[in-house]
């Protein structure tokens, strides 16, 4: 199991109803992590309609994860 | 009861008012002119107001049914006095019944501007000395839309006053980094600034305090009342000038040494490249995803720095594109452009006025430092702020692959990014259905609960599951026309469905707003 550092923003955020979380999980890397959250929590945006990003860089979705990463989920917004 | 009239008689503001009496309205408003002793210093004792009556009339007519169609209230009336009036007497009477204030006060306002400035009608000013002239009072109105001039009511501004201070940028040239030439590289740049809304608005104000030489405003929406929480360059009485227009008054008379070109258009692909071409930095203000990567894709095919917002309820990110520097631009991040509707906008989610002021503010203070060559130039990285914890959080976004020498691989041409055929069409929904349109709203179901469509059928069809299943589930022959509040998520979602095969897909232009205010008037039928 690893420990993360989980930041939400926009819509994610109103969807878990958090900005941010600790989370363990056996999800090997962001992809099987995001999936297990939008089932917790129903997110509904899809993967490919998001960012990831690994402790403060922008990552694929394969980017395998590690103990006490920090993993922040970016919806696209466009609020002007 | 014509929403014009003349009257050779006094007016009874009591009966007008009472005319209007509307059980749904939550608001009225009513402007009254009086004959004032006073006119560009000269004594009055009364007056005589004269009309082309038959024109006058028609244009009154015209101009208060501009007014309610414009608002959407739900009465309104302006009655002129004609003949011989003495002091004090009421010369002119405008009222307005509607839902709510806002809308009266702006109607009222509109109607008494637009009645001062377009209909003929001209005043006799019998002077205390015996003498007498005519005034059309058509010069009242001035060359400033919205100038507050009363019908000979209230003193006449400017004559006799010091001609204004020269607008001093002292305070900015202490800084070390700025100095005397410093100013005078802002006093030569050309700034394009996309969009005057809520991030429009500080990026402008900051961008003409700093003495930027030249700031181009594109933006083809009109100043609505739900903007001006946010958009601080607008008033009330704004509400429906054009937002280009407006923004570049309001900048001319902060700092009038500026040149301030207004352009009242939506940045398109057919505008893009010419527009792009007029700036040395491009600021991406607008508050939909199409314009965001149209404008990246411009600056980067003409090798200009982008500086790009997108706020979102209580938080915000901020980008910068340098293309002229071999840093990385949006289509680094978000290699396909990411469509409208996906996640809602200021309209659809809410926005508190700051949010959209701290990034504008970043992107005004971005800019400066790109024209004054300060340090610590965001570049290959996206800021992100939450507004509501205060997290920030910077995010290392390097050049993708695709970009080499100045060119990115995955920016087309702009022309490709146009439609086709127009997938907008504006008519009324009962006309859509009997045109045999079928309906779909793709709005979230608790917005659709909040305000349901009434009178014609409709399929519920949020939108995420319509652009999931759409393709594969909707029928190839039928016409469609999608609906949600603005017209802005329908537009990309049926675009969206264009592109996946599906020809007769169309979006329902300024949505739902549109019908309430009235707009929606013609239509091509299916």
């Amino acid at each position: 199991m690893t420990r993360l550092r989980l930041r939400y923003y926009a819509l994610l955020r109103e969807q878990a109803g958090r900005g941010e979380e600790t989370v363990e999980t056996a999800a090997p890397d962001a992809a099987a992590l995001y999936d297990e959250l939008a089932a917790r929590h129903h997110f509904s945006l899809s993967r490919s309609q998001l960012k990831v990003a690994v402790n403060a860089e922008f990552a694929d979705w394969s980017r395998p994860l590690a103990d006490g990463d920090e993993v922040v989920f970016i919806p696209p917004v466009a609020g002007g | 009861m014509t929403a014009f009239a003349f009257s050779r008689e006094p007016l009874d503001p009591a009966a007008l008012a009472a005319a209007l009496a509307d059980p749904a309205a939550g608001g009225f408003a009513s402007f009254e002119g009086w004959v004032r002793d006073e006119n560009e210093g000269r004594a009055v004792h009364r007056l005589d107001y004269e009309a082309f009556v038959e024109l006058a009339e028609k244009e009154g007519e015209r101009i208060v049914t501009e007014a309610a169609a414009r608002f959407g209230v739900r009465g309104a009336r302006c009655v002129h006095r004609l003949g011989e009036l003495g002091l004090g007497e009421l010369a002119v009477w405008v009222g307005v019944a509607s839902g709510h204030r806002a809308e009266a006060f702006a109607a009222c306002r509109y109607i008494i501007d637009e009645v001062k400035r377009r209909v003929p009608i001209w005043k006799k000013e019998h002077y205390a000395d015996g003498d007498s002239g005519w005034v059309n009072c058509e010069r009242c109105a001035g060359a400033v839309h919205g100038h507050d001039h009363g019908h000979a009511l209230e003193p006449h501004h400017g004559r006799d006053q010091e001609p204004p201070a020269a607008f001093d940028y002292s305070r900015q040239q202490a800084l070390p980094e700025v100095g005397a030439a410093g100013q005078r590289r802002l006093a030569a740049a050309s700034v394009v600034v996309v969009g005057a809304g809520g991030l429009g608005c500080p990026v402008l104000a900051y961008l003409a305090g700093a003495g930027v030489g030249t700031l181009h405003v594109v933006d083809g929406d009109h100043v609505e009342a739900s903007n001006l929480h946010r958009q601080p360059l607008f008033i009330l009485a704004d509400v429906g000038r054009p937002k280009a227009e407006a923004a570049a008054g309001r900048l001319a008379a902060l700092n009038p040494q500026l040149r301030i070109e207004p352009h009242v258009a939506r940045f398109d692909a057919t505008n893009a490249a010419q527009l792009v071409a007029l700036g040395d930095v491009i600021v991406d203000c607008s508050d939909n995803f199409r314009t965001k990567f149209l404008v990246n894709d411009a600056a980067v095919l003409a090798g200009k720095p982008a500086v790009l917002a997108s706020v979102y309820q209580y938080e915000g990110q901020l980008q910068v594109a340098r293309p002229d520097a071999g840093g990385s631009c949006l289509r680094c991040l978000w290699p396909d452009a990411t469509r409208d509707g996906l996640v809602g906008n200021c309209a659809e989610s809410g926005v508190l006025g700051p949010v959209p002021a701290v990034f504008g503010s970043l992107q005004a203070m971005e800019v400066l430092k790109l024209l004054l060559g300060l340090p610590g130039q965001l570049r290959d990285e996206v800021l992100l702020v939450d507004l509501l914890s205060l997290d920030q959080h910077r995010l290392r976004a390097p050049r993708c692959a695709e970009c080499r020498d100045g060119r990115c691989a995955r920016i087309g041409p702009l022309a490709t990014q146009a439609p086709a055929t127009p997938v907008e069409v504006s008519l009324p929904l009962v006309a859509a259905t009997a045109q045999g349109y079928r309906i779909v709203d793709l709005r979230e179901p608790q917005e659709a609960a909040r305000e349901p469509i009434r009178g014609v059928d409709c399929i519920q069809w949020p939108l995420a599951r319509l652009l999931d299943e759409g393709p594969a589930r909707l029928d190839r022959e039928t016409h469609y026309l999608l609906v949600c509040s603005r017209g802005i998520r329908s537009r990309a979602a049926a675009e969206s469905l264009r592109a996946a095969g599906l020809e007769r897909v169309f979006s329902l232009a300024g949505g739902l707003a549109s019908q309430r205010a009235g707009r929606a008037s013609s239509g091509s039928p299916p």
